[in-house]
Formats: C-alpha cells, structure tokens, sequence
C-alpha cells in the first residue's frame, strides 16, 4: 500500500498515524516476519524497517545496541529483501525502510530501489542523504515509484522547509527535538508551533517522532500533527521481552497501550 | 596542473566529500561556513591566529636538514619540525585556528573527538587558554591504550568521556561526538581533529594546517634554491599531509607520497583506507573507507593510534583519483623500525605515526640517488614509549 493511500483513508475515518520504528534483523533474522505482522495486527498505521548500520549517527544507545546485535547475526539488505519477499502477501500497511546512505551506496542505489518495487515496498528515508545532496538519488526514486520521506527538524531554516517540502513525498518526518534517537521528555510549547507553522506550507501530512516512548506524548503529539512515530519504546520493549512465552501478544498489548488503546 | 576551487561550493573535491548528515546538523555546517568565511576577511583574526601560533605554539617550525640520516639513505632529508611544537604534534596548528574560530562565533562549549589523545589533548589546551567549557570523546580502547594523555587531558580541565560503542576506538569516538552535536547544537562547537567530516571541515582544517606547507617552501627554497623532489607524510584522517601538500599542488613537478598505517598487514586489519579500501560515506563525507561488502564499517588497525581510523579526508580520495598523489603502505614492524632509525641516527624521537613516513624513505632511497625530500614529522614520541617498551 502507497503512504498517501494510508493517509487518505485514515483522513476519512478522521484518524491520526501511528508508526512503529524497528531494525531489521532484532532480536534474530527470524524474528522480524513475525514481529511486523504482530505489529499489523495490533492496528500499527505503518512500518519504519530499519536497515542496521555499524555507525549509526543520529541514534541513541537502544537502536545502537539493536543494530549492533542484528548485525552479529548477519542481517544484510540480501536477508532483508528475503523477509521482505516472504510478508508481501499478507503485509496490508505500508512499509517504509529507513537506511543510513552508505550500506545502501554500496549494495547499488538502483539495484536497491528495483529491489524495494519487487517486494512492493513504497517508501524510503535515508537519515544522512540532505535535501543538499539528494538531487541523484530524488531522480532515481522517481523512476521507481517509490515516495520518498525527509526530515525536518527544530533547526531547520523556512527556506530548507521549502526546498525539503517539494521534494518529499507520503509523509513529513518532523523531529521532536534537536537530538538523536532515545526515549526522552519533552516540551510541547514550541514543537506545536513549529508542526502548525509547516502546515502553512505543504498539505502533506507532518509525523512526529524522536524520544516517543510514552501513551501521553502519543496522545498529545496526535493532537497537532497527523500522526506519530514511536522506535526505542518499542526496540526496548522487544529486547527485554523476546524470550518470553507470548512474547507476540505482550508486544500487541504493549502498542495498544501506546496507542491509546488499553481502555477501547 | 590548473588549481581547481577546492573544494567547489558544494563541499566537493571532484566526486568525493559533501554533507551527509542528519538535517540537524545541516544549519551548524551552513553556520560554521559562514563564519569562517567572515573570519577568513577579517584581518585581526588572521593577525590574532598568527601571534597565537607563533608565541603560544612556537611557529615558525624548524625545516631541519637530517645529515645522519641522508647519509645513510643517500638522499638529502629535510625534516618539518612540527613535532617541537606546544603540546607535541601538529594538532595545535588546527586546533588554535578553530578555537579563535569558536569564539569569533560565540560558542561555549568545545566538543572534540580523540584517539591518540593528541588531539584531545590540543583541543583541552586551547579551551582552557580561551576559558571555554571543554568535553572530549575518547575510545574506552583508546583510553586504556594512552592513559598519560587521558590524565594531560583531565589536568587542562576537560572532561574525557569514554565511548563503549562500536570498537570503542576513533571511529566511535568520533561518532558519539556528532551524536553530541546534534543534541547540544546551538551552543556546542564541534572541534574536528583532521581533514574529514562533512563540509566545511576538510576545508577548514586543510586551510589551518597550510601553513606547514606554507613555511616549508620558504625554507627550502632559502636552504637549497629549488623545490623538492618529493614530499612524504603520514596519513590518517590527513591533515599533516594536506598541511604540507597543499601549498605544493600547483608545482607538479614536486610529488607528493601519502603513507598509510598497513598495520598487520594488507590481508590483515590495517587502516590504510586509500589504498585497501573502496568509496563510501562515513562521518559525513564521501570518500575511500574500510568496509565490508554490505557497507558496515570495518575493524582496523594501527600501532599508531592517531592513524588507526577508517576513513581519510575527501581531499585525499581526489589527489589519489586524479593522480596528484601516490599514496602508500607502512606495517606496523616497518614503523618501529623507522621509529629506530631517526631516533638512533638524528637523537629525535618520532611519534609513531609520522615514523611510518620516515620508513618510507628507506623505500625512496631505492628510486634514484641524491632526492631532495622534505618529510613532515607530524609529532614527537614521548606518547609512545610505553607501546615501544612492548615491542621489545
Ligand atoms: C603525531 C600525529 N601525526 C599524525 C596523525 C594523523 O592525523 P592526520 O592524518 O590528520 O595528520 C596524528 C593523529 O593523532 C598524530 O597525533
């Protein structure tokens, strides 16, 4: 499914997104069919699949640690695109991955991208590919289809917002915080401000996310922006729990309550 | 060859550098161009950087004429003394410039990245002189390996924080610090130890360690009337090189040799990432790394913990595309003996990064008889000894 498809129905039933971030490959290759399709059935809006990298600059120590691990247990794009191609029939929600540039680079940027319209998948963000040097890889995009999602952040001048808003598509990522990856509190004060002013210039729907952990900021952020984005809460929540029995249906429970949704 | 702008407006030399960074950072990077542009026009910082460096740091460095050892060698050896500078190595060229840098643009609090701790330790040195709030990223690896410079550090004042991350050595510590920045990024100045990094950094860098090229082509035209044959230097992220190539680029005629840590060998982990290594992005800046076919960055190398990176600065990857530069491979054993060789022939004790450089000639001195070379000795030795007592 297309993220502005999403977007579109989840406007009409007058709801806002929520997105769940997790690494490929966490806890073990084996894991990740099951824990996207856990995550679908839980009401998850849509999938961030992330593609682990050794130097992960703008995360925290919980999605280090995640990829570290999947990395150790040989989570490459190959056994990426595998698991991929074994949940295309039964995945209903978009699927975006998100890449650090260089694994990406090196695994070929067009081989890639044929690889992602072959297992279906719609969108990609790469967290180190800038508007700035973005114009090959936009070109390249377009010739696949494939919506391309950027950042926006605090310090992101109006005249960058400009530039970066014509050149996404699906959804606006807007981070929280000036700051990587990780639970953390935050005020809302400026971040509303922030969300209404871009909405000024683009229609395209603002996600929020960095540091979302809890039920409340959940709630709170979806009350001015169009949906929200929540990574360490649950990559936390996974690698505490994994070992458990009914370790699927905890991680079920534990959305919904993320979501909202313990008292439905 | 014609002098290109480099690097162009984007940040580029030929197809290697850029900006690849989260957006948050990308308002720093513009920041930080902009005032070092402004800096660059304005005549009282060049003159303030030009005092500090001479009566702080002790420029003019000494272009030393190594009679033992072009004796030995049968070639005549000059050596760039930038070893006798304050706090020991070349590091405070850049660290001098950028601190000044800082404070032209109001900034509080300094963050830096160390390996060696040479870095680290110019970084504490110039932020307690300018009263500036100092924390320095350093390897837990790092930190065991080279704990009297640790203890330089913490007696200037900073704060040393050690990295668990990843291989818990440069490349971590350099990580965690861009980590930091972008959490901390409207009051931090990120003092970036070599010519890598996102744009403008290998610019700035380059630009503030030239003046060792800049004096070493005065001095050898004064002593000898002509240019080099040849300059050798060490090359780790490459700013003691580009320090002396740079100010060369335009003489073709003098050739320029780039010496990279092989460490246990080319099969083996080394970080000579020119030479053994492939194009990719790291740190910001498209360049050659070490990394494996899925693009994760490898392990590595070096008895020289200033070498032991990686990466190398994009300026590197383009005088090794376009053939300006030669770069080359210097093992660990080989680096102990070059470490032998000045100390026992000249009474200098070289760090053991730029004692890859001086093995080098050994390999020189086979080319043709008489060369004229000038070789940059980046630092002195003391830091090492204790993993000179090892080898033993
Ligand atoms: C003495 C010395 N030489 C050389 C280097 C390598 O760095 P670069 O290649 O930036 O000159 C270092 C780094 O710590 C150093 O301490």
């Amino acid at each position: 499914m297309r993220i502005e498809e999403k977007f579109k129905q989840l406007k009409k039933e007058g709801k806002k997104a929520f997105i769940a971030y997790i690494p490929f490959g966490f806890p073990k290759i084996g894991y990740t069919k099951d824990i996207i399709l856990a995550l679908q059935a839980s009401g998850v809006d849509m999938i961030e699949l992330g593609v682990p990298f050794s130097d992960p600059l703008a995360d925290g120590p919980i999605i280090q640690k995640a990829a570290s691990l999947a990395l150790k247990q040989g989570a490459d794009i190959e056994k990426l695109f595998i698991t991929l191609e074994g949940i295309k029939k039964s995945l209903k929600i978009p699927l975006v991955i998100m890449t650090y540039y260089n694994p990406l680079f090196k695994f070929g940027i067009e081989k890639f991208f044929t690889k992602m319209q072959a297992v279906e998948v719609s969108g990609i963000i790469v967290v180190d590919l800038p508007h700035d040097e973005s114009r090959n890889y936009i070109e390249k995009t377009r010739k696949f289809d494939l919506e391309t999602v950027f950042f926006i952040t605090p310090t992101t001048s109006k005249s960058r917002q400009e530039k970066i808003v014509k050149i996404s598509q699906g959804f606006i990522y807007y981070i929280s915080v000036t700051g990587i990856t990780g639970p953390k509190s935050f005020t809302f004060t400026p971040l509303t401000s922030y969300v209404k002013d871009l909405k000024k210039i683009t229609e395209l729907p603002i996600c929020v996310g960095f540091g979302v952990h809890t039920p409340l900021q959940v709630e709170k952020i979806r009350s001015f922006s169009d949906g929200v984005i929540v990574g360490s809460g649950i990559v936390e929540f996974i690698g505490k729990h994994f070992r458990q029995k009914n370790f699927l249906n905890k991680l079920k429970t534990y959305v919904n309550f993320l979501n909202g949704r313990e008292y439905a | 060859m014609k002098k290109p702008q480099l690097p162009d407006k984007r940040g580029y030399f030929g197809e290697f550098g850029g900006k690849f960074v989260p957006e948050t950072l990308i308002c720093a990077l513009e920041e930080l161009e902009c005032a070092y542009r402004e800096a660059k026009k304005d005549k009282r910082f060049k003159k303030k950087l030009k005092g500090y460096l001479s009566e702080y740091a002790g420029r003019p460095t000494p272009l030393y004429f190594a009679r033992n050892l072009s004796q030995f060698l049968g070639m005549n050896i000059y050596l760039k003394r930038e070893d006798l500078l304050h706090t020991g190595a070349h590091k405070i060229n850049n660290t001098l410039g950028q601190i000044l840098l800082a404070k032209f643009m109001g900034k509080r609090r300094i963050i830096a990245e160390t390996g060696a701790g040479q870095h680290g330790v110019a970084v504490a040195t110039v932020a307690t002189l300018f009263g500036l709030k100092c924390d320095i990223y350093m390897g837990a690896e790092d930190i065991d390996r080279q704990k009297m410079n640790v203890f330089r550090m913490q007696v200037l004042g900073a704060r040393v924080i050690p990295v668990e991350s990843g291989t818990k050595t440069l490349k971590d510590a350099c990580s965690e610090a861009i980590r930091d920045w972008v959490t901390n990024v409207r009051g931090t100045y990120y003092l970036l130890g070599s010519t890598v990094g996102p744009h403008p950094y290998p610019l700035i860098v380059r630009d503030f360690q030239s003046v060792i090229g800049r004096e070493a082509k005065r001095q050898i035209l004064k002593m000898e009337g002509k240019l080099p044959d040849y300059l050798v230097a060490c090359v780790g992220g490459g700013s003691n090189s580009l320090g002396l190539f740079y100010p060369f680029f335009k003489q073709t005629e003098v050739k320029f040799i780039g010496v990279e840590a092989g460490g246990y060998g080319l099969g083996d982990y080394n970080a000579a990432s020119l030479s053994c290594g492939g194009i990719g992005v790291l740190h910001g800046a498209k360049s050659y790394l070490l990394q494996d076919n899925g693009g994760q960055i490898k392990n590595t190398h070096s008895i020289a913990a200033g070498l032991d990176y990686p990466g190398v600065g994009p300026e590197h990857a383009f005088y090794k595309s376009s053939g300006r530069a030669q770069y080359v491979v210097v093992k660990d054993k080989q680096a102990l003996e070059g470490f032998k060789l000045l100390s026992k022939l000249e009474g200098i004790i070289p760090a053991l990064e730029p004692a890859h450089a001086i093995y080098y000639l050994k390999k020189l001195a086979k080319k043709a008889k008489g060369l004229l070379v000038v070789v940059c000795l980046s630092g002195r030795g003391d830091k090492d000894l204790n993993i000179i007592q090892k080898y033993k």
